[in-house]
């Protein structure tokens, strides 16, 4: 008898059923209140998940990466996932509270979790995962998450306490990702992209790492594919990018935003076609195929699964109002938002809205603007509305890499602007959507009314 | 007309989307007919201190900063100099510490700085994070409102026009008149900078943090040379300040230099909209 957990989980499911009735999406609030009850929940639940936990985390791709593994490993497990993305060690407990009996017993039999990065060590220490991924580290809230450096030795600290028997999957091409290996004494995979060069608009690459962590001698790069990742060594110590066992080459981007790859998973290349677009999800892509090796899944169904998958919320995420056509893309911070403006780039006559919010969630400091590379979109634009929270901020930006906006382009209100920006499409035209975080749910919103059949044209 | 534009160790200085503010000298140099020419140096190169009119030092990550200064006391004899012939400086954070005579860390490690401010800087455990808001140094604030006012407008005339385009945002002129005593940005720091005697501050703390939250100064000014914990990035919100650089960075090699008139509707927008959000409080 654990009272106190059995408490934990009622409580949970309580708050869970008020917090959807009032139409919320529950998932942090009922896992913050289990947890003050019964601090050890997480951990108590996680023992009850038969085939382990895995943990996803990094700078970008967290969402679509552990989606991407939870359609492979759903072929043969029940599995537990944060998938609203709520991923803090609350969100991770509104999840199990929700999915347990009220005597604690879960039906799932494996555990995906999406972990923000400041949450790994904690995490790591509730629910003694099986496999972690860690798929890249780059600049990201700086207001929030401090500098890059500082996470990262937070989270050598706590793969040094990691079990032996825990499996640590490494992107190859991130230099301060991949030197995390030498912390860690169980098995390693690597993952990462051998092509030197890739179909993509070059861009002005920020980068967080220039010089080598072991030594501080300035890195080589044969290639930089995308700002610190690409195929480095250094010329002093012995440093250099692993060997990754599953990785990609002969990469084509396509204009309607699909990807085409020969990727080798368990030594066997296979050519792959996929609806999902930029190098970004290459590496999402490569990610959660290595966590599903490490799980003794077959190439064959890998592959499979990654040819039917589609995005998740947010991230090229594709809605029809009337005969016009939304097309959305998250960008969060610069490394993520530089990789869609070169993706979106492989287009022309392009109709955006960029949306700016700057609540605790998107990051208060919105300089990051300054470090993406908006100029690549110079010459594909056809027409360009800003608005959000930080309009004026995003519009100055845009006014600095050559755009020409009228006020009339600028408005603070979401729903005003998606409006308007899609009065100006022609039929059958595309408005390619650019919001931060708290500005997506806006988005959503707004254009799930649309969808709906209210007409826009008249409101 | 060129300026010449010295980036100091931007691949080691360069965390806070501080960049912005060499893309608006740039922009606001190449829409008037002046060229530019921005040369980084960093590690171990050396600089040709006589040929730069402007500099530009951003901030980084705390182990850069050792590397950084480091190196930088070897550039310290030339930069004086620069400044002391009427070179202009802008230094953001990071770059601002270095600038100071020493930085120490909260750990008790001191990085050296080349004390062309005389102010130092302890590290602290709290970090101050949030918007800044700033009323500029009063006898500052009278040479940048000769400058940007005069080749711009006259108040009265700067009210008119952003009232015909504003008709959105009624307090807008008001804001904007106000608006030309301010600098408003974004500051992330945990070092508490304190100002000696040689040094002025930039300007007082209206809302934020400033320069150590405690006496209610921001940044510091000796000579053309700037310090302040303003990110956002600072200059392209701040049109005032960034022309009243480019001015001074001009008059030390062709002598005073009316700047042309530019169309900044959008930048005073973002200007009263960023002090808007600064004294919200969501």
């Amino acid at each position: 008898m654990d009272l106190k957990l059995y408490l934990a989980i009622l409580v949970g499911k309580l708050l869970t059923l008020v917090i959807r009735l009032a139409r919320g999406g529950a998932t942090a609030a009922p896992g913050l209140f289990a947890l003050y009850i019964d601090p050890n929940l997480v951990k108590k639940l996680s023992k009850k998940i038969k085939n382990g936990s895995i943990i996803v985390s990094g700078t970008n791709g967290k969402t679509t990466t552990a989606r991407l593994i939870f359609d492979i490993v759903s072929t043969q497990y029940k599995v537990v996932h944060n998938r609203q993305g709520s991923n803090l060690l609350r969100g991770i407990a509104s999840t199990l509270v929700q999915k347990a009996s009220f005597y604690g017993l879960l039906e799932e039999d494996l555990a995906i979790w999406e972990v923000d990065e400041a949450t790994l060590a904690e995490a790591i220490a509730n629910v003694s995962p099986k496999v972690i991924l860690l798929g890249n580290l780059m600049r990201d809230q700086l207001d929030r998450y401090g500098e890059v450096d500082s996470i990262r030795n937070k989270w050598k600290n706590s793969l040094k306490k990691l079990n032996k028997s825990t499996t640590l999957i490494l992107n190859a091409d991130d230099p301060g990702i991949s030197i995390l290996s030498s912390y860690h004494k169980g098995p390693l995979i690597f993952f990462g992209v051998d092509d030197n060069k890739i179909n993509l608009p070059k861009i002005a690459n920020i980068a967080d790492i220039k010089h080598c962590l072991k030594c501080g001698s300035i890195l080589n790069y044969l290639s930089q594919l995308s700002a610190h990742m690409g195929h480095y060594s250094c010329p002093n110590c012995k440093l250099a990018r692993p060997q990754p066992k599953v990785f990609a080459k002969d990469l084509i981007f396509d204009t309607d935003f699909s990807t085409h790859a020969k990727i080798s998973i368990n030594n066997s290349p296979l050519t792959i076609h996929y609806h999902l677009p930029g190098l970004y999800n290459v590496y999402n892509v490569l990610a959660a195929s290595s966590v599903a090796l490490s799980l003794n899944f077959n190439s064959t169904v890998i592959v499979e699964k990654i040819k039917s998958f589609t995005s998740a919320f947010g991230r090229f995420q594709k809605i029809k109002i009337k005969d016009r056509n939304a097309l959305i893309f998250l960008i969060k911070n610069p490394a993520g938002a530089n990789e869609v403006l070169r993706t979106i780039a492989l287009k022309s006559k392009l109709n955006i809205l960029a949306i700016l919010n700057d609540k605790i969630a998107d990051g208060k400091d919105v300089s990051w603007i300054w470090d993406t590379n908006w100029e690549i979109l110079q010459k594909k634009v056809k027409t360009l509305n800003v608005s959000g929270i930080r309009a004026w901020d995003l519009a100055t930006r845009l006014k600095y890499a050559g755009f020409k906006l009228s006020k009339n382009d600028i408005n603070k209100e979401v729903n005003y602007s998606i409006k308007s920006s899609l009065n100006k499409l022609s039929n059958k035209d595309t408005l390619i959507i650019l919001p931060t975080y708290t500005a997506l749910l806006e988005v959503q919103n707004s254009l799930y009314k649309l969808a709906r059949g209210i007409k826009w044209q008249e409101q | 007309m060129t300026l010449q534009i010295c980036h100091l160790y931007p691949d080691l200085m360069d965390t806070y989307g501080d960049k912005g503010n060499i893309i608006t000298i740039v922009k606001r140099c190449q829409w008037r007919g002046i060229k530019t020419n921005v040369t980084s140096v960093t590690v171990g190169q050396s600089l040709k201190t006589d040929r730069f009119d402007i500099y530009f030092f951003g901030g980084g990550q705390d182990h850069a900063q050792f590397i950084v200064g480091k190196d930088l006391q070897k550039k310290a004899k030339g930069l004086f100099r620069a400044i002391e012939s009427g070179a202009v400086m802008l230094s953001v954070c990071g770059g601002y510490q270095l600038l100071q005579k020493y930085f120490k860390t909260k750990e008790g490690n001191v990085i050296k700085g080349i004390g062309l401010f005389d102010a130092y800087t302890i590290g602290s455990d709290n970090r101050m994070i949030q918007n800044l808001l700033v009323e500029i140094d009063p006898e500052l604030q009278v040479e940048i409102n000769n400058v940007y006012l005069s080749t711009h407008m006259s108040l009265r005339e700067a009210s008119r026009r952003s009232n015909l385009i504003t008709h959105q945002d009624r307090h807008a002129p008001l804001a904007m008149t106000r608006g030309i005593r301010n600098l408003v940005g974004f500051e992330n720091h945990s070092g508490k900078t304190y100002l000696g005697r040689d040094v002025k501050p930039l300007g007082k703390v209206i809302v934020g943090s400033g320069n150590n939250g405690e006496d209610k100064t921001e940044g510091a000014v000796y000579q053309n040379a700037f310090g302040c914990y303003l990110h956002g990035s600072l200059l392209p919100k701040n049109p005032h300040f960034a022309d009243y650089l480019i001015s001074k960075a001009l008059e030390r090699r062709y002598g005073k230099v009316k700047l042309k008139l530019l169309d900044d509707t959008l930048e005073w927008e973002t200007h009263s909209s960023a002090i808007q959000r600064t004294r919200s409080k969501g």
